[in-house]
């Protein structure tokens, strides 16, 4: 008798195993790899569920499957093949979405300065003016970004391109693991980009130039479409339009199709911005602001959105002097009120009724879980943050039907979390992207770019030289711990201001990061990679603006 | 009101509105009628009402009045008299035993600007100061203390043919751009000869090389802007319904205007033949209105400059600072206002501007001139070359009161400047003068006791031209 059930029950499971281990690739081989997972069907029971900003569900169920979700609620049937996750500590909520960044995308070498280079008019791929381009052709799935913002919760980027004025189009995407780019993609084309950033050298150069060259374009690029327009209806008689592919990409942002997304930081920027907007009639999205406290009135009314930077400034430490002069205490008290000031524009614009995303193209991704929270110490509601993580990014980049919350329909992007998201220590367990889940180990301390050795390895002051034509230029690097995160900062002996390292990085002894500063109204980026074997460092620094290496290496001062 | 807006209107209302020169009345009616269109909101500046009782008033046009009140109302003088009734209750000043003279009018300043020169190029007359205004730069504040409160914010003269400028009023605190405008004050822009494009073209590969080519790519733009004229006007004349519209081209757009007189222009240059060039070249193609700046030896050809009625900015004594600019004399200014030729003294510098008044007194010494003509020079003269003498320059009634009070005559070498009016709001008030005037301040900030260098006391006429090379890179 039993034989025979046992029987019974091998055979059933004979029969019903083999179908759930389903590959795409239905030619009968066995996958090797071993990774196929075994459903893509999940039901997180028992939890916390934060649908939407103020949208509670105590003790529900989450049913994601085959990359949508397709239940939330208290009374969901869990389907029987479903991997059950029990969410009775866990608390739930919609796939966060980056408004923009370069996530995904890989920065491609700099353009090397043509000899004969005319720089009244270079050409325009030297110049940065590329607004055909699209960003999927920057896009490399094996790119670590993906990984590192999807840790942090982040399922959906509007990823722009690397480059000067214009580079081009940008382009929603999943940040999920894929084989290919277009994978990846759930809208392309979605938008211009376009910052301050002026050619290298050439026109146009600063900002007086960028401001000319766009109207120029725009202008030229009405006047060729209703040319093109007149051609196609009868081309008798009239003369062939020339095609220009930069002036064809503006076609669909005069017609309203497509919005700019302009780069501005800071309060002047943001009002070059809206003057080019006001004169020339663009969608406008202003991103990355962080001075936004001065145009809260204008902005009001106006349909101009915006997505505020989550690059917070470093909190000031005021100096323990006890000799403090009354001056020093006094301008120290000006700097605090400006930090306090910068952290409250987010619930101010929030009362104003701006609604705002977050763009991160301008944070360290170590930094981007702290600087929310401290947002949310400083006074902006949980609700409010959460919204610009969600549902107002999902409804600025227009996927609101199928993105920002948790509902049945929408895609399977979810964030799975020990503790309520925005309390201190509270870790991230799982994120689900298009359905596919991740899970990620909540034991010990997350784990950051760089790992406890390396961070030995590096912190304290290491002395740097140069080689540069005009000889050797040195200084120091400081590298310190900041809350678990490695931080870094270069000074010169020659008299530059310190600088602070970006995008610092330190992987299988690789240290690179990248460092700007402004040479004459131009920003200008300077590259450091190489390698560090005990207590030297051999490597190059790479400066777009000429295109060129200089050996760079250093030497770490014992401690 | 910029002319670029009416432009844009012309491709989306095809309005042919062009605007000449100037009648207020019908400026102002065409400029509401684009606005209803543009959707454009007038800056709301601050007015104010303020009478200022028994000072010295100098009123440059009118001589000096003792013991005399000026009465401002909606930011406007509206009475100048004695023993005025302070009917409205307005604030009272109490200007007894000082002077008050119209506020000072810098023609060549580059302050409250974020970047000065597009030196890429050698003709960019499409770019415009007005893009990149910075009204957080707390030199507009030091100004204000000096008794300035309009500004000429020149591009810089790395190119031949350089971008439009913009006439600004010091109202310090207001934190959009456009709140700085001069309102109503005519397009300007600058072009520059001799040393600095020549040496921009040098180290370019480009033209100009020399002061021939200086004069080669003047005559070359006008004769293109000509071309890029007649196009669009024969288009505009075709009445054909399919018609295909011209290049456009805002460089080419700009040039036009400035042959068709609509545009002030003000030269950066120092030699006697290179002026001399210019009044050819400009005799050449009909454009009448031309200031020139610096000119150091404008004195020799001073004649010359009355007959073809172009005025010049000076410096009142700076020379010997490059090779074009040795052959110069502290008489310059006295020696052309003698010959007829509109003069101002200007300061080309965050520093010098803080104390124009004692640099039109040198005109006193050298040159004898005599009060009212020496503070002509920082007064009502700029003010007739930037086209806004009907609203400023003099204390006249119906003007705007920029006014700026003085203890001890402005021209005396113990002259102070005490309180600075724009539009009748008070800016700066010496008895009122907070140490710390930012509008913003770095969050980041390092806060150190020492201060070493301050970048703004420098000359910015070559800004952002430079060619940096690796060392300048990594030294800055």
């Amino acid at each position: 008798m039993r034989m025979k059930l046992h029987l019974n029950y091998v055979f059933k499971l004979a029969v019903i195993l083999p179908l759930l281990f389903i590959s795409t690739d239905l030619m009968a081989q066995s996958d090797h790899t071993g990774q196929a997972y075994p459903t893509r069907t999940f039901a997180i029971t028992g939890a916390t569920i934060v649908q939407a900003p103020g949208v509670v569900v105590d003790s529900g169920t989450v049913v994601i499957s085959d990359g949508l979700i397709s239940a939330v609620g208290t009374d969901v049937v869990i389907p029987k093949n479903a991997e059950v996750i029990d969410g009775s500590e866990l608390f739930v909520y919609p796939g966060f979405i980056d408004g923009m960044s370069n996530t995904g995308a890989a920065r491609p070498d700099q353009m090397e300065r043509p000899d004969d280079l005319f720089t009244p008019d270079p050409p325009n791929d030297y110049a940065g003016i590329t607004p055909e381009e699209s960003v999927l052709s920057q896009i490399d799935v094996s790119e670590n970004s993906i990984e590192s913002m999807r840790k942090l919760g982040f399922t959906i980027s509007h990823t722009v391109p690397y480059g000067r004025m214009l580079p081009g189009s940008g382009a929603i995407i999943l940040l999920s693991d894929k084989e290919t780019t277009y994978d990846l993609v759930l809208k392309q084309d979605v938008s211009m980009f376009t910052q301050f950033s002026g050619a290298p050298g050439a026109y146009p150069g600063n900002t007086l130039g960028i401001m000319a060259k766009w109207r120029n374009l725009y202008t030229q690029a009405s006047l060729s479409k209703d040319h093109e327009t007149l051609y196609a209806s009868n081309p008798g008689g009239i003369q062939r339009p020339t095609q220009d592919r930069a002036l064809q990409a503006f076609y669909p942002v005069i017609d309203q199709a497509k919005p700019v997304f302009y780069h501005t930081n800071s309060m002047l920027e943001a009002r070059r911005a809206m003057k080019l907007k006001e004169e020339l009639g663009f969608s406008l999205v202003l991103s990355d602001l962080e001075e936004g406290w001065f145009m809260t009135n204008d902005l009001k009314d106006s349909d101009i959105k915006v997505l505020m930077s989550l690059d917070l400034p470093d909190e000031p430490k005021e100096s323990e002097d006890e000799d403090k002069t009354d001056e020093v205490a006094h301008l120290e008290q000006r700097r605090l009120q400006a930090y306090n000031q910068f952290l409250s524009q987010y619930s101010e614009f929030n009362e104003a009724g701006i609604p705002y995303g977050f763009s991160t193209i301008g944070t360290t991704t170590n930094n981007i879980k702290g600087n929310l929270e401290r947002l949310v110490a400083s006074g902006l509601s949980e609700d409010a943050a959460l919204a610009a993580l969600t549902t107002n990014a999902a409804e600025l980049l227009g996927i609101e039907n199928i993105a920002g919350t948790l509902e049945a329909g929408k895609l399977g992007n979810a964030v799975v979390t020990t503790a309520p998201y925005f309390e201190e220590g509270s870790k991230i367990k799982y994120v689900f992207v298009d359905g596919d889940k991740f899970e990620y180990d909540t034991s010990k301390k997350a784990s950051s770019e760089i790992s406890e050795e390396g961070m030995d390895v590096l912190l304290g002051s290491w002395n740097y030289a140069l080689s540069s034509p005009q000889g050797e230029q040195t200084g120091e690097w400081i590298f310190t711990n900041e809350g678990g995160s490695l931080t870094g900062m270069m000074t010169s002996n020659m008299g530059g201001p310190d600088m602070d390292m970006n995008n610092l990085s330190f992987m299988d002894g690789t240290l690179s990061f990248d460092f700007s500063f402004d040479a004459g109204g131009q920003s200008v980026e300077i590259v450091v990679v190489g390698d560090v074997s005990g207590q030297e460092f051999s490597g190059e620094a790479s400066i777009a603006a000429f295109s060129m290496s200089i050996p760079i290496s250093a030497t770490k001062v014992p401690n | 009101m910029r002319h670029s807006a009416c432009r844009f209107q012309f491709l989306q209302l095809k309005c042919l509105i062009k605007m000449k020169r100037f009648d207020m009345k019908k400026l102002t009616f065409l400029i509401a009628l684009l606005l209803i269109g543009t959707n454009v909101i007038m800056a709301q500046v601050p007015k104010g009402d303020v009478l200022i009782k028994n000072g010295t008033v100098i009123t440059i046009t009118d001589g000096t009045l003792e013991n005399t009140d000026v009465l401002i109302q909606d930011g406007k003088i509206s009475r100048i008299g004695t023993s005025l009734k302070n009917r409205n209750g307005v604030t009272e000043i109490d200007a007894t035993g000082k002077f008050v003279m119209p506020g000072i009018i810098d023609a060549h300043s580059h302050i409250a600007g974020t970047s000065i020169n597009e030196g890429t190029s050698q003709v960019t007359a499409e770019v415009q100061m007005g893009d990149v205004v910075n009204p957080l730069d707390i030199s507009i504040y030091r100004a204000l203390a000096g008794g300035v409160t309009s500004i000429h914010l020149l591009h810089g003269s790395a190119n031949v043919i350089g971008g439009e400028s913009e006439t600004l009023k010091l109202r310090w605190g207001v934190t959009d751009p456009q709140d700085m405008m001069f309102e109503g004050a005519p397009r300007t822009i600058k072009f520059a000869l001799g040393e600095n494009p020549t040496r921009g073209g040098r180290s370019r590969g480009i033209q100009p090389q020399s002061r021939m080519g200086v004069e080669a790519m003047l005559r070359n733009s006008f004769k293109e802007a000509q071309i890029y004229k007649q196009k669009w006007d024969a288009y505009r004349a075709d009445n054909s319904r399919r018609k295909v519209a011209p290049k456009y081209d805002r460089r080419m757009e700009t040039l036009v205007d400035i042959l068709e007189g609509e545009v002030l222009v003000h030269c950066h240059s120092y030699r006697a033949d290179e002026i001399y060039m210019l009044l050819n070249v400009f005799s050449d193609f009909g454009i009448e209105n031309l200031t020139f700046q610096h000119a150091n030896e404008a004195y020799k050809v001073a004649p010359e400059l009355a007959e073809f009625g172009a005025g010049a900015s000076v410096f009142s004594d700076w020379w010997a600072y490059k090779l074009e600019v040795y052959y110069s004399t502290a008489y310059n200014a006295a020696i052309l206002t003698n010959n007829g030729v509109t003069t101002s003294i200007n300061s080309d510098s965050g520093e010098l501007i803080r104390h124009l008044f004692h640099e039109a007194a040198k005109s006193q010494k050298y040159g004898g001139l005599s009060d009212e003509e020496a503070l002509a020079l920082i007064t009502l003269n700029p003010a007739k070359q930037l086209g806004i003498d009907d609203r400023v320059g003099s204390i006249e009634e119906g003007k705007d009161a920029d006014i700026a009070l003085f203890e001890g005559h402005p021209l005396s070498s113990y002259a102070i400047p005490v309180m600075t009016f724009v539009d009748g709001v008070k800016y700066f008030d010496r008895e009122n003068d907070a140490v710390d005037q930012r509008l913003s301040v770095d969050p980041e900030d390092t806060i150190e006791d020492v201060h070493i260098f301050d970048a703004d006391e420098q000359h910015k006429c070559m800004q952002d031209a430079e060619i940096t090379n690796l060392y300048d890179f990594l030294n800055k």
